[in-house]
């Protein structure tokens, strides 16, 4: 069962994000717009137009954990951050810094940090305080490639990054410093996406080597780093790159965007070893678009229901029924 | 007598050897040398390179320092801090050690760290206007 809609015409879309409460769905795109859509009865229909934020491509946007911000990350080298008034957005700051493209944005579960990445390897960290003011906390450069995704963890103050240089990073606050604790190596590709499970014990990545990594946080010994194993590979189920991945927060299905335009779903086999898990594809869609699915997001509170979005400019609404 | 004949034709017979071994140590001595002298040329290059950058973050860092000590706002607090970061990182580098397995990693560092605080002082972070290779240009009063 689904519903597809024009997004974003003659261009692509790149993100789809539900707001927190699931009211709300904001799109990116390639037309440097941004879309806020508001369910209608059975449609989707577009409530704002953000315009004239960003002077490039919009790759991605974020909302805050309380629901009031938006933030978009944008080819221009800037973030922008956009306070909801009413119906409407205003740009309330601009965070400049990086050097080249802004490639994502994320709000930490804590609504007081923010992070950013971009195509000049870094991992920018800010801290917003009482006052809406945005500072640069941290800069870090544990990568040596384009930093495609950022993600935080959902309750601890963790961060993990991916990257075109085949790694994902995890950081943590050391000082009032914000240093990379672990490397994660093990993609033979580029990582385009990254989403920890609903407890934050694992993490899931995907690549352009067209595999699914899941890895999970290894007890350390004393005195050293926690360090994370790859304990699951899903390989050869999808035929290209697979763009975006996401953990769903209430059933712990793991949906997957692919570049060979198909939606897929995973579902982890219950009695398998925790720390051999095994996953199994539940649902295939597999010309979900005309083209690559750039983005892949579940429903914060309505179980089942998924959205995704793609190059030609479409969003695409799912609801994914499994079998128990 | 025996003895004798085969030293003549030794040298004879040797003689293609003996050239050729000559001919190995002296463009090995020669090359050598040269490489030296480039190698000299390409460390010197490098290292004025890379101690411009640090040593322009320093004088940055300090002269910043002085501009805010005084201030006792939060705000100057937090980026007083910060300078005092960037500083310690570039103090701690060992200047004298061609050789430091961490040059590379630590040099990172001190350049994000300037970054960040360039965008707490909100000031750019091109200075490649300030930098001007081959001696050209330089100060000017």
């Amino acid at each position: 069962m689904w519903l597809k809609f024009n997004a974003h015409p003659d261009s692509r879309c790149w993100y789809v994000a539900w707001n927190p409460k699931g009211t709300l769905l904001a799109s990116c795109g390639g037309d440097r717009a941004i879309r806020i859509w508001g369910k209608e009865g059975d449609s989707w229909e577009c409530k704002t137009v953000l315009q004239d934020g960003h002077q490039r491509t919009v790759r991605k946007v974020a909302w805050s954990p309380c629901g009031n911000y938006l933030a978009s990350a944008s080819f221009d080298a800037t973030t922008c951050i956009w306070k909801k008034k009413n119906d409407d957005f205003e740009c309330l700051t601009v965070l400049e810094g990086h050097e080249n493209e802004v490639k994502c944005v994320a709000w930490a579960p804590s609504g007081n940090l923010l992070a950013t990445c971009s195509r000049d390897k870094s991992v920018w960290i800010w801290e917003v305080d009482e006052e809406d003011e945005y500072e640069c906390v941290s800069v870090v450069n544990s990568h040596t490639q384009d930093v495609k995704h950022v993600v935080w963890h959902p309750t601890q103050e963790l961060l993990a990054s991916c990257s075109y240089d085949n790694n994902v990073c995890v950081y943590k606050e050391e000082d009032d410093d914000w240093e990379c604790r672990a490397t994660l190596e093990g993609h033979t590709a580029t990582v385009w996406g990254l989403t920890f499970d609903p407890s934050g014990q694992r993490l899931a990545s995907c690549s352009d080597d067209r595999t699914v990594k899941i890895w999970k946080e290894c007890q350390p010994e004393e005195g050293t780093d926690a360090a994370w194993k790859c304990v699951c590979t899903l390989s050869g189920f999808h035929g290209r790159t697979v763009y975006d991945i996401a953990w769903c927060p209430l059933t712990g299905a793991l949906a997957t965007a692919c570049g060979d335009d198909g939606v897929r779903v995973f579902k982890e086999d219950e009695t398998a070893d925790p720390d051999q898990p095994v996953f199994s594809l539940s649902a295939h869609v597999p010309k979900a678009h005309t083209q690559d699915v750039n983005c892949i997001a579940w429903h914060p509170k309505e179980a089942g229901l998924l959205v995704s979005c793609s190059d030609n400019g479409e969003i695409a609404v799912w609801n994914y029924q499994s079998e128990v | 007598m025996a003895h004798k004949s085969e030293d003549l034709f030794d040298c004879i017979l040797m003689a293609d050897d003996r050239f050729h071994g000559e001919g190995y140590r002296e463009g090995f001595d020669e090359g050598t040398r040269q490489g030296m002298i480039d190698g000299r040329k390409h460390g010197a290059s490098h290292g004025a390179k890379l101690s411009m950058e640090v040593s322009f973050y320093y004088g940055f860092g300090i002269t910043w320092k002085c501009l805010l000590q005084n201030n006792t706002d939060v705000k100057s607090r937090k980026r007083l801090k910060a300078l005092e970061s960037l500083l310690g990182l570039i103090q701690k580098f060992p200047h004298e050690e061609p050789h430091y397995e961490n040059l590379q990693e630590d040099m990172e560092k001190v350049r994000a760290k300037f970054r960040q605080v360039c965008s707490l002082l909100n000031v750019p972070t091109d200075f490649s206007d300030y930098v001007k290779t081959g001696g050209s240009g330089g100060i000017s009063f």
